[in-house]
């Protein structure tokens, strides 16, 4: 037990450090999140938060990426959570006269000791596994030096993340942790010499017991009382730089991921709050929305986005982690006056993330599908994106031209609108006009199943495999414009709103019953981002059709695809932004095709480096997405197939600007002959023998 | 200063371009409309020279086929002042004559110190809106420039000529330019800007003066060019390749 001027000494430190510092940093915190922008209104909070803890508790999301690392994390997590109420009996140890849990809590009368021996049993396991856990961290960052925590040249960091700050709140977060749970784990190993007896509840401590069998009651007392000081009064010391620290993550990561995005992944929150004439984007710090904000609390700058995204991964200046990381420092630096409400305005571009790495973003999501606290580094990007296409700064000429295609001729190929359904003209089947006459499907193509040559043959053979199955469709030809999708994801939330407008006035001027497309771009913004008015209909991608028009002998095999090697890679906008996997991987099984699936498959593909990232006339030298996924399917394909033995190797795609980025990839990547890059359509034609008829 | 920009839509070359039945013009109704191209260059450098030197821009145009708000909304966005539509009877294929001198009657109203336009339209090709517009205000004209300067009541005017030979002119103001590039590329206007401005921007409508004098030159046919000779793909391995080209040599006696 303390004595009484270390209990008085220990209630100021409370007092000042937990009550006054780190409570009116917290409140700072909370009013800097709160200056935000609106963002959209969340429901059901209660039962979100309820599971954000049971995801937290199971550690679900951050098993999502690197492993045997979130073993490690797992073993800190369940150690501090275990010693939140270790610590309430350790209080009880300094302040309650003659409160000792060692051997079955024996000096309490009334304790349950089986009770108190499991609960000693794994607090001695917890103690060990979380000091096994911090160190592996520490060897990590600072002796094996995990090239994965450091950022690409030229990444714009605040200049105290430069000077090395996320390393130095590292080394004392990890010190701490150290500091508080070895000393724990110290003072119940030297209560247990002073009773001279191992307790079998408590094995490590006792083991560690036997080094302090020569220590005299004096020596040991003091040894008590010091590590009752490192371990609980450090906590106390520590609570103020939470304020600082990323360690915060622990508080505000569970609290993140509770108020997270309700609405769909593949749907953008608006450029300004609706009804507001604010200007639309995010230029300054405080115009992003305020999970934004919050975001860089619960980041724990692990760069585990950093990993995923096909920028940063290949060397690019854009790091999702650096825009989380550079907030939080600038919020750092400004803190008292963000918190006061007297900051100035924060650009940006100047301190968070530079122009050139705004612009590099495939906008694929990945980044923020393997955020383990629930940040959207993504929807940063684009708000800023909105903010510099309304200033009209430093566009990309690329950019610049699709974007006034898309304005005049609702395309981004610089065709005119009339040339649209051209591709229908050369077929020998008659095609409907949506609008003329009504249809079950309606089809909507897309512009580069309309206009690419290297599309088109797929388009009107998926228009000869429809007729063959006597599916009912019909498109809108000229009425038709770009869905958007890509869009708005080069933040021109205005040229958006037009072409979603032309083709509702397209649907409403049509009759259908639901809608198909091949391209996973168009689907993803009919699905979750057209403003239907009541009148939605079903906008399914052309794999679960095809699946379902065999599955209901619509469509017969003929001719199975035995002899081919294949590996298949999901669309971000059909698999991780809409969750569709099976059913292409389905009707691969149904055609006979044998399907090896590669490292990052599913909600871990990995991005071609499309999107309306092709516009861009300038892209950064070195190794581009597609390419890094081409090499990775020959690997895959290699380690079943044997080495040299490249035959009938099929790169299986579902979406038509795949389609063009593995063709151009395999040929830079010298693979060509090597393997194919292959089309449903065209297996379906195989297996259906449609390509001979 | 008082900047005037004159502008002219043309059928977009984005599409196929159809003839109408008689074969004596294209089918008006089968095309769009869209800015020139230099034009919008003209644009951009107008703006330009306002953000340099201080100024309005007026944008204006001959609303041939009412469709020329959205150009002009545009402008707007792009920092134009003002924005006035030339109203009246038109034919969608009014020529560049006529076109300049109905310009020509709002312009002088305007009283400018500046008037830019585009060299060319890919239209009719002449080049002429420029000069006529200078002929009808009794101003000096320069064309092909490819970046301009205002100061002290000069115009200096950059030209590039054939062979690489550059020229920088000055020109007293006020007088007329025939813009082939502007100093920087034309800018871009968000559309949700260009769809505010529509929402709240005035165009001054002009009624346009009795036609003067045309070009001089009736347009009396006009035909898809027709495809002579056509190129032979030879298709196989290197070596039938080869063997081809030597057949095709040998028949024709060059080997």
């Amino acid at each position: 037990m303390l004595t009484t001027i270390e209990k008085l000494i220990f209630i100021l430190l409370v007092a000042f450090f937990v009550g006054f510092l780190a409570l009116r940093g917290f409140w700072g915190i909370y009013k800097i999140v709160r200056q935000g922008r609106p963002a959209p209104a969340l429901k059901n909070i209660p039962q979100r938060m309820l599971a954000a803890v049971v995801q937290v508790g199971l550690q679900q999301t951050i098993f999502r990426s690197r492993p045997w690392l979130s073993v490690f994390h797992a073993f800190i997590f369940f150690g501090f959570s275990y010693y939140f109420l270790v610590n309430v009996t350790d209080l009880l140890e300094g302040f309650a006269p003659g409160f000792e849990l060692v051997y079955g809590g024996r000096a309490l009368a009334a304790a349950p000791t089986g009770l108190v021996n499991l609960f000693n049993l794994v607090a001695d396991i917890l103690s060990v596994l979380t000091l096994l856990g911090m160190i592996v961290f520490l060897v990590r960052r600072f002796i094996s030096r995990d090239q994965r925590l450091r950022f690409n040249e030229g990444v714009l960091l605040n200049p105290r993340v430069q000077a090395g700050g996320v390393a130095r709140d590292s080394l004392i977060v990890g010190g701490f942790i150290l500091l508080h749970v070895g000393s724990r784990f110290l003072g119940q190993a030297l209560r247990l010499a002073e009773h001279g007896a191992p307790d079998p509840f408590m094995p490590f401590a006792s083991l560690t017991a036997n080094l302090f069998g020569g220590l005299s009651p004096a020596a040991l007392d003091a040894g008590i009382h010091t590590t009752w000081w490192l371990a609980i009064g450090l906590i106390v010391l520590f609570f103020p730089y939470f304020v600082v620290s990323k360690h915060i993550h622990l508080m505000v990561a569970p609290i993140n991921l509770g108020l997270a995005k309700q609405n769909p992944r593949g749907q953008l929150d608006d450029a300004s709050p609706p009804g507001s004439d604010i200007q639309p984007g995010a230029a300054n710090l405080l115009d992003l929305a305020w999970p934004r904000l919050l975001d860089a609390y619960a980041c724990i700058m692990c760069n585990r986005c950093n990993d995923v995204c096909p920028a940063h991964s290949l060397g690019s200046v854009l790091s999702p982690a650096a825009v989380e990381v550079n907030k939080r420092y600038l919020i750092n630096q400004n803190f008292a006056a963000l918190a006061g409400g007297s900051a100035p305005p924060l650009s940006l571009i100047e301190h968070v993330i530079s122009p050139q790495a705004v612009w590099s973003c495939t906008t694929c999501y990945a980044c923020v599908r393997v955020c383990p606290v629930g940040n959207e580094p993504m929807a940063d990007i684009v708000d800023i994106r909105r903010s510099l296409l309304i200033q009209g700064d430093g566009l990309d000429s690329g950019v610049q031209t699709a974007l006034e295609s898309l304005s005049k001729n609702g395309n981004w190929f610089g065709q005119g609108k009339r040339a649209r359904p051209k591709w229908s003209k050369a077929l020998d089947i008659e095609i409907k006009d949506a609008g003329k006459e009504a249809v079950d499907y309606l089809w909507f193509v897309g512009d580069t199943a309309s206009f690419d040559s290297r599309v088109t043959p797929l388009t009107q053979a998926f228009a000869r495999i429809l007729h063959h199955a006597g599916v009912d469709f019909g498109i809108l030809g000229q009425a038709e414009s770009n869905a958007g999708n890509d869009v708005r994801r080069m933040g021109e939330e205005g040229l958006f709103e037009q072409l979603m407008e032309n083709n509702l006035k397209a649907f409403s001027a049509s009759t259908f019953e639901r809608i198909v497309t091949t391209d996973p771009h168009s689907l993803n913004t009919l699905r979750n981002e057209y403003r239907w008015n009541g009148n939605r209909r079903q906008v399914i991608h052309y794999s679960s059709l095809l699946l379902q028009l065999f599955e209901s002998g619509r469509l017969q095999v003929t001719q199975p695809l035995s002899a081919y090697v294949a590996t298949y890679h999901d669309p971000c906008y059909l698999g991780r932004y809409n969750g569709e996997y099976q059913a292409v991987r389905k009707l691969l099984q149904h055609l006979g095709v044998a399907l090896h699936e590669m490292p990052r498959n599913c909600e871990n593909s990995f991005c071609c480096g499309g999107g309306g990232h092709i516009w861009m006339g300038e892209t950064p030298p070195g190794e581009r997405p597609a390419e890094n996924r081409i090499r990775e399917a020959v690997t895959t394909l290699t380690a079943h197939a044997g080495e040299g033995k490249q035959e009938n190797w099929l790169f299986v795609v579902s979406c038509p600007k795949d389609l063009i980025m593995f063709s151009d990839a395999v040929k830079t990547t010298a693979n060509d002959g090597a393997i194919q890059v292959i089309d449903l359509i065209q297996l379906v034609e195989q297996a259906t023998g449609l390509d001979k008829a | 200063m008082n900047i005037v920009v004159a502008l002219k839509q043309i059928p977009s070359m984005a599409d196929e371009l159809p003839l109408n039945a008689q074969g004596s013009n294209l089918d008006f109704d089968e095309v769009d409309f869209v800015l020139n191209e230099f034009d919008e260059h003209a644009l951009e450098q107008a703006v330009l020279v306002k953000e340099k030197s201080g100024g309005a821009v007026t944008a204006l145009g001959v609303d041939l086929i009412e469709a020329l708000d959205d150009v002009l909304y545009t402008a707007l966005a792009k920092g134009a002042d003002k924005a006035i539509k030339i109203v009246g009877d038109f034919e969608p294929g009014a020529d560049s004559h006529t076109q300049a001198a109905w310009l020509a009657a709002v312009i002088r109203d305007l009283s400018p110190d500046l008037v830019l336009t585009g060299v060319q339209a890919a239209n009719d090709l002449d080049g002429q809106i420029g000069p006529m517009l200078a002929a009808h205000l009794d101003l000096p004209y320069v064309g092909v420039v490819t970046g301009l300067e205002v100061a002290q009541g000069v115009a200096k005017v950059h030209k590039e000529f054939a062979g690489g030979v550059v020229a920088d002119i000055e020109v007293d103001l006020p007088c007329v330019a025939g813009i082939q590039a502007a100093a920087k590329p034309p800018r871009y206007a968000p559309i949700s800007k260009i769809r505010q401005i529509a929402k709240t921007a005035q165009i001054a409508e002009a009624e346009a003066a009795a036609a003067g004098p045309d070009a001089g030159v009736t347009l009396r046919r006009m035909a898809k060019p027709v495809a002579t000779g056509r190129a032979d793909m030879l298709a196989g391995d290197a070596k039938q390749v080869a063997a081809k080209i030597i057949d095709i040599l040998t028949e024709r006696g060059l080997l």
